[in-house]
């Protein structure tokens, strides 16, 4: 009983939107169920937000290591609770959009979350630098393809790759490495993209008839009560 | 299935109903520009220039909807010009059951159609469009009164239909025979033979296993292919009695996470070395996420990595911190934007369709396994038809025969039926 | 205020970047506060955005919406152990309904686009390509077909079936190299607008 009402909900929810796509009058299913899923996430969020808060709490409560940490996080969490609900510092009060213009809620984000954000991605510059140094390392025939290919876009996008090649004649143009560049872009790059992307599609299709069709149960328990 | 009753009455195809009201439309407008070009008796209009109206409007029902929405076309104004030009903007009027007048929108010059979508089935509806210029304006002939109408099958989706019909029932169709009991081969898949190993590493490490679902909620394919893997590779965990951490950034993600685990050592008859804390909840800001798995990863160094669901830029960020303490890495995900990331920086990395085929293979239940069959006749499809159309379209640009360019449209039409 | 905020700005940058060293106490400062601010910051946005804005402001209207909030009253089944199982049905609604979106958006607009726009002729309309094009035209219809042999999970890569899977992975493994390769460049410039931040708007040390 426990496990049979979920995976009749899930079959018919599935069925249903399934037959959605042919039926005009169910077309609006999709947005129904896009802001269903929003409000449940709101409520799903005192499950995160309270296994957040616990956590740290026990661990300041036990004063386990790095608990001075914990601590921040607590007060940055409740901080930006008490003046984002109740809109404090909020130069248009509760009335205003939280995020307006000169609100505390705006100035953390601004001063704070987006820097943050900026620095944490362009981490990106550095672990590129040493992704590509293992991938030049080319282990095997597939790795060299790949450097191969990785190595003619990126001369292809600079001064250097004309300098390079600019002597070859008029008549083999196609092997000046940015025209050789934009031909891998256009060809292999285009049937190996929609490969993949045919395959990702009958990936989704078969993982989703099985979640419908209660093959795959994993999700929800298993075959546990 | 509910069926609109029809009622017995001649049938005239939507294009010759197009053609139709385009040339009333026309008829009228002329007619109209005709009367409106007579000298006017109002002397302040003359000081400012005229503007011309627009001309053939036509309204025409939506096909395929649930009688929300009507389509108008018109041609713009002759002042409607990039140079010299005169309009400002367009109006755009509805009349309800023949009422007053009300004005659905304000539309940019160059504007040609426009979709009401808030029309209902049993009202009578007429439209026209008023030409906005510095100090004056014109409007156009209203259109004829007209309903809108719901459709109960979207027909342009026929083709989109038969061929989702024969993928899904092929699925089915193996899923039932490997039930039955017939055996169905499934070749190795490098990524998912290695799971065993690497969580057995864990073990003999002494180091806890470490699984990222992505970054993507429950309303993600992947996600929900991630977790389905967490079900298989949760199982080895518990029956070597390794330790496993899953930091997730959704709060929806944690919930069913923490089921898919607990099932799993539960069947491994291990319930009691299930704790809520082997999945913890961090945040959903996307780096905020990062800092904290990359910091996990530095500290407890985990001897296996998963990385398995939707992944956008952190994908290279984890991989190479995860690189940086030596842990295993097994990566997988549907976003082709990141796979070269994952392949360069981790050890076995399930390219796209792999992540999917991953929950099935690992099941190593026949049913399951069928559905993998299943999924090869979708290829198989694909392939005949890129090779066929491919072939047809060559044949028909070359040498122009008739039989082949037929095929040709047919394959077109079957094609862009979505 | 706003040389404060720099000076925030700067201090958390250093910290992140800090990590690139090695793990320490400065970067487990500027990641607890990142935390804590920032799950802060997304319970806020989806208090207002979706449960303000989505359903209480439109709860009238709508009376449908009352259902999306009623699963997740369910969702919160969880926090009281005994009836904890009836969380499951939320979830195996938004299972089902993300199954069911995706698999026909997946069907018509990619499986069905992507074979369509493969179906193209080698030779250009009316022996218009150049050989380089006829070429190229030739590599996609093969590259796609070998691509998917790849893939094929139900017979063995053995023979002339193995070598069109090798010669797919090669396919794949181009595409990756293209798509790596042309990344790379974008990842280098959001170093450059950091380092930009650091010695431009913080240290005023370039305009």
């Amino acid at each position: 009983m426990k496990r049979q009402i979920p995976l009749l909900i899930t079959f018919f929810v599935g069925t249903l939107l399934i037959i959605s796509v042919f039926v005009p009058p169910l077309g609006d299913l999709e947005r129904d169920f896009t802001l269903f899923f929003d409000i449940i996430a709101v409520f799903a969020f005192f499950l995160g937000g309270g296994n957040l808060l616990r956590i740290h709490l026990m661990k300041l409560a036990n004063r386990r290591k790095d608990w001075g940490f914990s601590a921040v996080t607590v007060s940055g969490f409740l901080f930006m609770l008490a003046i984002g609900l109740f809109k404090v510092g909020n130069p248009g009060g509760i009335a205003e959009a939280v995020d307006a213009e000169g609100s505390w809620f705006k100035v953390m984000f601004d001063n704070v979350i987006n820097p943050l954000q900026s620095t944490m991605y362009s981490l990106l510059a550095f672990f590129v630098a040493s992704a590509s140094y293992r991938a030049f390392r080319a282990k095997n025939r597939e790795a060299t393809m790949l450097l191969i290919a990785a190595f003619i876009i990126l001369l292809g996008r600079t001064p250097l790759g004309v300098m390079l090649t600019g002597w070859i004649p008029e008549w083999m143009s196609v092997a000046q490495i940015p025209n050789l560049a934009v031909w891998i872009m256009n060809s292999p790059n285009l049937a190996g993209q929609r490969a993949i992307m045919i395959g990702i599609s009958l990936g989704v299709i078969a993982t989703s008839l099985r979640l419908i069709l209660g093959v795959e149960r994993s999700y929800l328990g298993g075959d546990s009560d | 299935m509910i069926v609109e009753p029809q009622q017995a009455r001649v049938v005239i195809p939507g294009t010759v109903r197009f053609l139709l009201l385009a040339f009333l439309a026309v008829v009228v407008s002329i007619t109209s520009t005709a009367t409106a070009s007579e000298p006017n008796a109002d002397s302040t209009l003359l000081e400012t220039q005229q503007v011309e109206p627009v001309t053939s409007l036509v309204a025409q029902d939506f096909k395929y909807d649930n009688g929300e929405r009507i389509e108008l076309f018109w041609v713009p104004s002759v002042d409607d010009r990039l140079v010299d030009g005169l309009v400002t903007g367009y109006e755009v009027y509805r009349t309800v059951n023949e009422g007053d007048p009300q004005r659905l929108a304000i539309l940019p010059p160059g504007a040609n159609t426009f979709r009401d979508e808030a029309a209902e089935i049993d009202s009578v509806y007429s439209y026209y469009i008023t030409t906005l210029a510095e100090e004056t304006s014109a409007k156009s002939v209203a259109t004829e009164p007209m309903t809108s109408e719901r459709e109960w099958l979207n027909r342009d989706r026929g083709y989109l239909f038969l061929i989702a019909f024969v993928i899904a029932a092929a699925v089915i169709f193996f899923v039932e025979t490997a039930k039955r009991g017939k055996k169905l081969f499934i070749r190795k898949i490098a990524g998912l033979e290695a799971i065993d190993d690497a969580v057995g590493r864990a073990t003999e490490m002494g180091r806890p296993v470490l699984f990222v679902p992505g970054i993507h909620d429950m309303d993600d394919v992947q996600t929900l292919a991630a977790l389905t893997i967490l079900g298989r590779v949760s199982r080895t965990i518990a029956d070597y009695d390794s330790k496993i951490f899953m930091p997730v950034s959704r709060s929806l993600v944690m919930t069913a996470a923490r089921e898919t685990i607990k099932s799993s050592y539960m069947a491994a008859g291990r319930p009691d070395a299930y704790n809520d804390d082997m999945v913890n909840y961090v945040t959903d800001e996307q780096f905020g996420y990062v800092a904290s798995v990359d910091g996990l990863i530095v500290r407890e160094k985990p001897a296996t990595i998963f990385l398995l669901g939707a992944f956008f830029a952190e994908s290279l960020i984890l991989a190479e911190t995860g690189n940086s303490v030596g842990a295993i890495q097994i990566a997988g995900t549907a976003r082709p934007a990141q796979l070269p990331f994952f392949i360069a920086a981790c050890d076995f990395t399930l390219i796209g369709e792999e992540l999917f085929a991953a929950s099935a293979y690992l099941s190593d239940e026949p049913k399951q396994l069928g559905s993998l069959k299943g999924q090869d006749v979708g290829k198989g499809i694909a392939m005949f038809f890129v090779i066929a159309g491919t072939v047809a379209a060559t044949i028909s640009y070359a040498w122009d025969i008739g039989p082949v360019n037929d095929v040709l449209d047919w394959l077109n039409q079957v094609f862009s039926s979505n | 205020m706003e040389h404060f905020g720099l000076w925030v700005g700067a201090f958390l940058t250093l910290g992140i970047y800090s990590f690139l060293y090695r793990d320490n106490a400065w970067y487990k400062l500027c990641e607890a506060i990142f935390i804590g601010i920032s799950a802060g910051y997304w319970v806020v946005i989806l208090f207002w955005d979706n449960f303000y804005g989505k359903f209480w402001i439109g709860r009238e209207e709508e009376p449908m919406l009352w259902v999306g909030a009623a699963l997740g009253v369910l969702m919160l089944c969880r926090l009281v152990p005994r009836i904890g199982w009836i969380s499951r049905w939320p979830l195996a609604f938004i299972v089902g309904a993300t199954a069911g979106l995706w698999m026909m958006n997946y069907f018509s607009s990619n499986i069905m686009a992507q074979v369509q726009s493969t179906i193209m002729p080698l030779l250009g309309e009316g022996y218009s390509a150049s050989f380089g094009e006829i070429v190229g035209n030739f590599v996609i219809a093969v590259g796609t077909f070998a691509g998917l042999i790849y893939f094929y999970f139900s017979k063995e890569h053995k023979g002339a079936f193995g070598a069109t899977a090798r010669l797919g992975i090669w396919v794949i493994m181009i595409t990756f190299g293209a798509s790596f390769g042309y990344t790379v460049m974008s990842r280098m410039s959001l170093l450059i607008g950091r380092i930009d931040f650091l010695l431009g708007d913080w240290l005023g040390l370039i305009q």
